[in-house]
């Protein structure tokens, strides 16, 4: 029980060698009952886990950490590498997201011996395990070396899962992926290596280097070192530098525009299960490396950055939701409308407040929720069809009623639909910047809340040409949704509505944590 | 009577402890006059020749081994008293021929392997195996040679006898045009750089009438480079260059590694470069073992840190194109060259000595090396087995690998990422601590040259991997024998070990081989005389 945060990151991994050693009929079994069990696990923590609210008077940002698991793992020299993992209100929401969402992921694999390429299911089940390691290992690393390694752990699983399982682009749509990615990981990797010395700088000692990420954001004098305009990297100012280096590793993730080509490509040829995480979880991943490592760390740059962050949030809310309007491919939609989305993100973390952070953390678990279930119904519909052209369908609600309805639901709540868990996130988003300190940022505010129309414009566009208007002799025998299909969208669907009609229940989660980042940040 | 006379006369013996210093050298030399004589004893028998030269590689390791946990001093000697010494026997020169006589044992296993296998040639190397396991054992034991002294004669014969026996090796598949081509750039080359390297060593004797770099040393301390010792230190350290393959002498590597057996090709991808970056180490940190010789070796490294940039560079550009995959391997091994070169450029500046802590480029090195042996070793092995099964090396042979052979296409993967340096494989660990040795003598521009360069380095690795898994072949599933595919996935096993459970210990296995090295540390701000390096011979 003392080491369960690091039990939950390695029980994919015994799942995978699971699915390695079993015959490749028992896969599937094996990987849905694997995540499953990691998801119970997960859920196990919600007991002892004390809301940052309950820490909110008494602790610093770091020391509300919990489930801490520390032991040395490269101690040579003066050189100290830990296994250093934990959670706080950051990063607890977003395991439990993984976990749910990686089970849902699998159970969405369950008709993987009917896709149309169906080779090695052992290897994709195997694969599939060591992506959830990944994404776990990343949410709960607290040392920076830790981090990085099981940020790139993800990178190889995701490079098969859509090159080989993948669409008839597959190839070059997984090749893109891998290289825009390990373009931004190898910058993660200078900025690791200039702060871990930085950091022995600061501490007058090579030995006293660190990768604690904690510690670069609290310890006065790493804080004081990195954040003072005279430390200098290659002639720059070290703390933007770094910032930059990091934004961009991490944006590439996000993706924020204009390294966002990857995700349509990548997300089109991906199986259905593999976009949901991509979706999901990984895109979070970016966005949470912001919030981790970016502005706690170097709050001094991110206030340098600020407009330039914010103006990268406006063009991906509307750039992404007028890419949306002109799709006519079924997934592209979603992969755009994830782009614009993440744009919200991105701009609640620019603006540096309260309201924003909240917002932005908000909008990172709802559209977590949101737009697996989007990609899920889409994926149902490919699955009867086997094409994704929207102007080729119609009619679909009344060729499946159930099905129509839960798709109704999933779009309203990737919409913003009011009482649905998009709205809260981007109003959040919106009121923060509104409310900001920058003169540009009303501005900014009413552009991006133009998007919201948009959204609503093509998501509205979108399920009339689908699912409304008269019913369509090729579709008229598709089946209704499974019960297996239902199953996996409920939990998505209750979520949804959970979020958005009582979202201080999200909220408790991580607003202590948020708040004390943002007192890190300003300096309090 | 014959002591006496020995002792009177103009001639020298070195002492008994002395020679026992040298155990693992007298081995390798032993292996190949045991090689010879059992062929005499038992006629023409590729078995015998083999076991030989194994037990020989075997026993060699052994030695070395002893001499890890023992923690000797490093010992400088093999001539008389006055003269510059031969031989040099540290932690560090025993790491490197432990390493190349595990990896002899190694490909001695992969050759037997490819005469049960359906290698093309089987008659023709069952027949002339002796002639084989004698060049195979004598290149070694130059290569051994080579991480074993800084005496600018010794080095000159110890290149000389690494390169010759290669040659032989390079064009030892008699019938095979390719081969005969490429032994022949192979002596070309060889013939050059090794003439340039002698007139430049004659040049530095000229200006300093010593043949010990330690001696050179001072006086480069003393009085500074001048352009006369300058040409002559970059005239010698060509013929080691040409060993590495850095570039621009790198011109034969590609065709060797496509013209020769892949033993060999396997063999020269680690070993000669073990041995070249070995030396090319040790030149460098005896000629800047002083503070003052350093500063003045300063504009040398620099040389070297921009010739490691441009030849990793190269080696990866170059590699882009390539369908023959021992033709990339070549590449990629340039490349691999270059990454490590980049560790050589930083050796001059001094370390603080006062935490103990051994030079970082030493430990970078080491562990690198480890690791691309496992690599590469892996990466041939696995070339080799689909050449024996389909008789290509082409890509093409390539495709479907993941399918028609689960266990070899999941390693060769597993070791092209391990290339590439992903984590948590061993080849990002050690590329790892080769940056942070980087970033700790402040070249950020040599760390920023060698992240751009594994990305690139990626495209190409990820080529292969897409052939292997993303084409669909129909072609027969690959049959390859029971042994090479536990040696080549007990490597992989071994890659993601060292890159996670082992790492720390593969750095503090790597940091104790760079300890106590001939030349002594270097402390900031003091001078090292040679009185603190421990010179046998000299009561």
């Amino acid at each position: 029980m003392e080491h369960i945060l690091t039990w939950l990151i390695f029980l994919p991994l015994i799942g995978a060698a699971a699915v390695l050693i079993a015959p490749s009929s028992m896969a599937r079994g094996i990987a849905w009952l694997t995540t499953f069990i990691t998801f119970v696990v997960s859920c196990m923590l919600f007991g002892p886990f004390l809301p940052g609210s309950e820490y909110w008077a008494t602790h610093a940002y770091g020391q509300n950490m919990q489930f801490v698991h520390q032991t040395p793992w490269i101690h040579v020299g003066n050189f100290h590498i830990n296994w250093h993992v934990g959670l706080d209100g950051l990063s607890f929401p977003l395991i439990i997201l993984t976990t749910l969402i990686t089970w849902l992921s699998a159970w969405a694999s369950w008709n993987f011996d009917h896709w149309t390429n169906n080779k090695g299911p052992k290897g994709f089940f195997a694969l599939f395990l060591l992506l959830e390691t990944g994404v776990l290992g990343t949410f709960a690393a607290v040392d920076f070396f830790l981090f990085y390694i099981f940020w790139e752990v993800m990178l190889l699983p995701m490079y098969f899962l859509i090159g080989v399982w993948g669409g008839h682009r597959k190839e070059y749509a997984a090749i893109k992926f891998f290289l825009y990615t390990l373009a931004g990981s190898v910058l993660m990797l200078v900025a690791l290596i200039a702060m871990y010395f930085a950091s022995g700088t600061a501490m007058g000692n090579p030995g006293n280097s660190t990768f604690n990420l904690i510690d670069y954001a609290i310890n006065p004098a790493i804080h004081d070192y990195f954040n003072n305009p005279t430390t200098k990297f290659l002639g720059w100012n070290f703390g933007n530098a770094m910032f930059v280096m990091l934004f961009i590793g991490f944006m590439i993730k996000v993706p924020l525009f204009p390294t966002h080509t990857w995700l349509p490509d990548a997300h089109v040829e991906a199986p259905t299960p593999i976009s949901m995480i991509l979706a999901g979880v990984l895109l979070k991943l970016g966005a949470y490396g912001f919030l981790r490592v970016c502005y706690p760390i170097f709050p001094e740059a991110g206030k340098w950055a600020a407009y330039a962050v914010a103006t990268l949030g406006v063009i991906n809310i509307v750039y992404g939701a007028f890419c949306c309007l002109a799709q006519t491919d079924f997934k592209r939609l979603v992969a755009y409308s994830s782009i614009s989305h993440m744009g919200y993100v991105v701009l609640g973390i620019a603006i540096m407040t309260d309201t924003g952070f909240q917002g932005a953390m908000f909008q990172i678990l709802a559209h977590g929720v949101s737009s697996p279930m989007c990609f899920f119904l889409v994926g149902v519909i490919y699955d009867r069809a086997h094409h994704r052209d929207i102007n080729r369908f119609g009619g679909l609600w009344l060729a499946m009623p159930t099905y129509g309805s839960l798709a109704t639901l999933g779009f309203f709540a990737s919409l913003g639909l009011p009482a649905l868990c998009g709205f809260i996130g981007e109003i959040w988003v919106l009121l923060g910047t509104f409310n900001a300190g920058y003169e540009w940022a009303k501005p900014m505010a009413v552009i991006a809340a133009f998007g919201a129309v948009l959204t609503a414009a093509y998501i509205l566009w979108m399920i009339q040409r689908v699912y409304l208007g008269k019913k369509q002799e090729q579709y008229a025998d598709f089946p209704d949704v499974s019960a297996r299909e239902i199953a996996i969208l409920m939990p998505m669907a209750a979520l949804a509505i959970f979020m958005g009609v009582l979202p201080q229940y999200t909220f408790d989660l991580m607003n202590g944590t948020l708040g004390d980042i943002i007192k890190v940040i300003h300096g309090s | 009577m014959m002591n006496t006379l020995l002792a009177a006369g103009p001639f020298w013996m070195p002492s008994a402890a002395d020679l026992q210093r040298l155990g693992p050298l007298w081995s390798l030399a032993g292996t190949i006059v045991a090689v010879l004589l059992t062929a005499l004893l038992v006629g023409r028998n590729h078995r015998v020749a083999g076991g030989v030269a194994t037990l020989g590689g075997v026993f060699t390791a052994a030695l070395c081994w002893k001499t890890f946990s023992s923690g000797s001093e490093p010992f400088a000697g093999m001539a008389p008293d006055g003269a510059a010494p031969m031989l040099v026997v540290d932690q560090f020169s025993s790491f490197f021929i432990f390493l190349i006589s595990v990896f002899l044992v190694l490909v001695t296993g992969m050759w037997f392997m490819g005469l049960d296998a359906g290698d093309p040639d089987e008659s023709a190397r069952r027949r002339d195996a002796v002639e084989f396991f004698v060049l195979f054992v004598g290149s070694a034991f130059g290569m051994a040679l080579m991480v074993s002294t800084s005496n600018l004669l010794m080095i000159i014969l110890a290149v000389e006898s690494a390169s010759l026996p290669s040659y032989g090796l390079a064009g030892f598949r008699k019938k095979n045009r390719l081969a005969a081509e490429a032994s022949l750039k192979y002596i070309l080359f060889g013939a050059v750089t090794s003439a340039i390297s002698v007139y430049g060593a004659s040049l530095l004797y000229g200006q300093f009438h010593t043949l010990d770099l330690m001696k050179i040393s001072a006086a480069i301390g003393e009085h500074g480079i001048s352009v006369l010792s300058g040409v002559g230190l970059f005239a010698f350290l060509v013929g080691v260059a040409f060993k590495v393959s850095a570039v621009p002498f790198h011109f034969w590597c590609p065709d060797v590694f496509e013209g020769a057996s892949i033993e060999v090709t396997t063999w020269l991808s680690v070993a000669s470069k073990a041995a070249g970056l070995g030396l090319m180490l040790r030149i460098m940190w005896v000629l800047s073992c002083t503070v003052q010789s350093a500063d003045a070796m300063r504009w040398v490294a620099h040389a070297v840190g921009i010739m490691a940039a441009i030849t990793c560079t190269v080696g990866n550009f170059s590699a882009f194109r390539q369908t023959n995959l021992k033709r990339l391997l070549a590449f990629s091994s340039i490349a691999h060259a270059g990454y490590m070169l980049m560790a050589v450029s930083i050796i001059w500046q001094p370390r603080e000595s006062a935490a103990g802590m051994p030079h970082p480029a030493y430990s970078a090195i080491i562990a690198y090396m480890i690791v691309y042996l496992l690599m590469n070793l892996a990466a041939f092995g696995i070339v080799a087995m689909v050449y024996w099964s389909t008789g290509r090396e082409t890509m093409d042979a390539f495709k479907g690998l993941g399918w028609r052979n689960p266990l070899l296409g999941a390693v060769m993967a597993t070791c092209l990422f391990s290339l590439v340096g992903l984590p948590p494989l061993g080849g990002f660990i050690t590329k790892w601590y080769l940056l942070i040795a980087l970033y700790d003598a402040s070249l950020i521009w040599l760390i920023l040259v060698a992240v751009f360069n594994t990305l690139l380095s990626l495209y190409y690795y990820a080529r292969i991997v897409y052939a292997m898994y993303f084409v669909q072949s129909d072609e027969a599933p690959i049959r390859a024998p029971a042994m090479g595919q536990f040696a080549v996935l007990a490597c992989a096993v071994a890659i993601l070990l060292s890159g996670t459970v082992y790492a720390g210990r593969l750095k503090s296995f790597s940091d104790a081989r760079s300890r106590d090295i001939y030349g002594g540390m270097k402390p900031t701000g003091l001078r090292v005389t040679e009185s603190t390096v421990h010179l046998t011979n000299s009561h």
